[in-house]
């Protein structure tokens, strides 16, 4: 595998707080690679030290074959970054910050080009003050791609956002993929994850618990089905567990994900249990494994608490 | 260099953009001269005080004394030159006219003689009204003596009043306070950008973060130029302050000034997380200067033990500089002084900039 991104033994600490501890991972020339966690995992922590606006404590980054340390501009000048939450310029048209940005490169893509990448023709001529959240992202984006980067980085490009807005977002990324550029990106949207990402890098406290291609988790993880429902009362652990086909319980918050090899007889003891028991099952629900799963089965925990 | 022209331009577009910026650099100091201006003029008196030294004392040159005394707009005082200069210095007289020994001999030997009138050359209304009046009455009293051409001339001679009007005292300080704030205040905008995650976001480009205060630099000197000029062209409208020094110095020491001030809000800058901490810093380090550098009022009136708090701060040799080239005020300090402290606070403080700003 030629990595147009190598990371070795990342470590970063603020104070006692260890924000990235030992990550290593590559990403290869013209996938979507996408960092999989909850907010506070590290994704962004890492993101930056790759794209060279922090410094590591240890460990190596090399980006398109260079350093980040030695070579940061000229790694700056070839690659497109777009930080979460971002406000800039306010008092300048969405027009004027995309040819300003341009100027700040050695080639840039023309501004009718990027204004239809992240479809804010209609709004060109507005001040960036008075774009929706929406626009504003968008704008942020299309900030990140002026430069006709050959490796885009995005961190949390739809958190926030209403599914348009999001739908604009993953064109981007599949114009970006057409093309054969490199994506970065992270969310703790798993929809997103396994919509968009070709391979998905899942972080936990500062650590990558897994990485493979989305599929190959799930598959990896589960040959079961799951079950899922709201419970009002609670029914002990023990009593699901031993449902036919049950091959797993995880309950959290009064939501109990039941996970089976034998999905219609699992459902049928459970009706039966819940009768016996006299409780109500609401918003009962059958589906395959999601990567939701996968970060439910390997830490306990669902990604959005 | 692009970069530096679309910064700059995306500076002034900012900034033409905002009403508020707008108000507070240019509005305000022009207010404040309106304002000050109104309060302080004098009231246009319809008699002008003039001095009268008779050093012929003959009876053509007390002729000549009465027909002046019959002006009525003349408010005329008798008395011997070193009284009369004194007065017009002070600013008691505007104008003091010296009929010289041995007038009345050589007018009567049909050979020409020499009036003087010395006025302060600061004050429109001497130039304006004071001096036609002097050549009319001298050219009236010509004729009625002789019908042959002209004996009598009039020689024109400036003489600086020390006496500054207060409008005259406040307009380069006014400027003086304007750069101050112009300077200070780039502090405002870089904290909100650096809140903000702006200075983030341009270091994921390959701008030089070299470029990025150079442009700012260049804005704020531009609109420190515009708001001189705008300032002296008020003043000297409506309030006929007069620009009496060289314009290259003039904008030597606008820059100057600016550049100094813009050094301290940068210095101030790397102190402050957020615009809530950043705005208390900049009131407290502009209103003691405002009012304690000698803006409004001379530094003569403070108290003794106050002085070395006005001999530190860079707004008093900024104002005094700016008050010596405009109005030819009496220096505080000599122009090298001023130059050399304010120099002096722009290097201290550009040190202190680079040494402790951050951009995240």
């Amino acid at each position: 595998m030629a990595g147009i991104i190598g990371v070795r033994g990342l470590c970063k600490s603020y104070g006692n707080l260890k924000a990235v501890q030992d990550i290593s991972f590559t990403v290869v020339k013209g996938e979507v690679f996408g960092m999989l966690g909850p907010n506070g995992a590290g994704k962004t922590t890492t993101m930056e030290i790759v794209e060279g606006l922090r410094e590591s404590d240890s460990g190596s980054v090399e980006v398109l074959g260079l350093n980040i340390k030695r070579d940061s501009r000229h790694i700056k000048a070839r690659i497109g970054v777009q930080l979460q939450a971002t406000a800039l310029y306010p008092y300048l048209t969405v027009s004027e910050v995309l040819d300003l940005f341009g100027s700040f490169f050695p080639k840039a893509l023309p501004v009718e080009q990027l204004l239809g990448l992240v479809k804010l023709e209609d709004s060109r001529r507005k001040l960036c003050t008075h774009l929706s959240g929406g626009q504003q992202q968008r704008l942020s984006v299309a900030l990140a791609l002026v430069n006709d980067p050959e490796i885009l980085f995005l961190d949390e490009p739809t958190a926030g956002l209403d599914p348009q807005a999001r739908h604009s977002i993953w064109e981007v990324v599949e114009f970006a993929r057409q093309r054969e550029k490199t994506v970065f990106l992270t969310t703790h949207y798993m929809e997103e994850a396994e919509r968009l990402c070709d391979r998905v890098a899942i972080i936990d406290y500062g650590q990558i618990i897994a990485t493979d291609r989305p599929e190959g988790l799930i598959a990896q993880n589960f040959r079961e089905e799951a079950i899922e429902f709201d419970l009002a009362h609670r029914i002990e652990k023990e009593g699901l567990g031993g449902l036919a086909g049950a091959a797993n319980v995880v309950m959290e918050n009064g939501k109990v994900t039941v996970y089976s090899t034998l999905v219609s007889a699992t459902i049928s003891a459970l009706l039966e249990l819940a009768k016996k028991r006299n409780v109500q099952l609401a918003d009962l629900r059958v589906h395959r494994a999601t990567l939701e799963d996968v970060f439910l089965k390997l830490t306990g925990r669902r990604i959005r608490d | 260099m692009k970069a530096l022209l679309k910064l700059l331009v995306a500076h002034i577009k900012q900034f033409s953009r905002q009403r508020a910026a707008l108000f507070w650099t240019i509005a305000f100091p022009i207010f404040f001269i309106l304002l000050f201006g109104a309060l302080f003029s004098r009231s246009d008196s319809t008699t002008f005080s003039v001095g009268m030294v008779n050093e012929d004392n003959s009876s053509l040159s007390q002729g000549l004394v009465m027909a002046f005394k019959n002006v009525s707009a003349f408010d005329v005082h008798e008395g011997g030159w070193d009284a009369e200069s004194d007065a017009l210095k002070k600013g008691d007289r505007r104008a003091v006219i010296v009929i010289p020994a041995g007038f009345e001999q050589s007018i009567l030997q049909k050979s020409q003689d020499t009036v003087t009138v010395y006025y302060d050359a600061t004050e429109s209304t001497s130039q304006q009204v004071v001096l036609p009046i002097v050549h009319q009455v001298v050219g009236g009293f010509d004729r009625a003596i002789a019908d042959a051409p002209a004996l009598i001339q009039v020689e024109n001679r400036t003489l600086q009043s020390r006496h500054l009007r207060s409008i005259d005292y406040l307009v380069p300080g006014i400027l003086a306070m304007a750069l101050m704030q112009l300077g200070i205040f780039a502090a405002a905008p870089l904290v909100v950008d650096r809140q903000n995650r702006v200075l983030k976001r341009l270091g994921a480009t390959p701008l030089r973060r070299s470029t990025l205060v150079i442009s700012t630099v260049i804005f704020r000197l531009l609109i420190a130029v515009c708001q001189a000029a705008l300032i002296i062209v008020i003043a000297r409208l409506v309030f006929h302050v007069p620009m009496l020094g060289n314009w290259f110095f003039l904008v030597g020491v606008v820059l100057l000034g600016t550049l100094t001030f813009l050094s301290l809000g940068f210095l101030m800058s790397a102190f402050a997380k957020t615009e809530e901490t950043v705005m208390p810093m900049l009131m407290v380090v502009q209103f003691p200067m405002m009012f304690l550098s000698g803006i409004f009022f001379p530094v003569d009136m403070m108290p003794e033990f106050m002085r070395p708090i006005l001999n530190a701060m860079p707004l008093t040799y900024l104002g005094d500089s700016l008050r010596q080239i405009m109005v030819g005020a009496t220096p505080l300090h000599s122009h090298y002084i001023n130059l050399a402290v304010l120099g002096g606070w722009f290097l201290a403080c550009l040190i202190g900039a680079v040494r402790f700003f951050r951009w995240e």
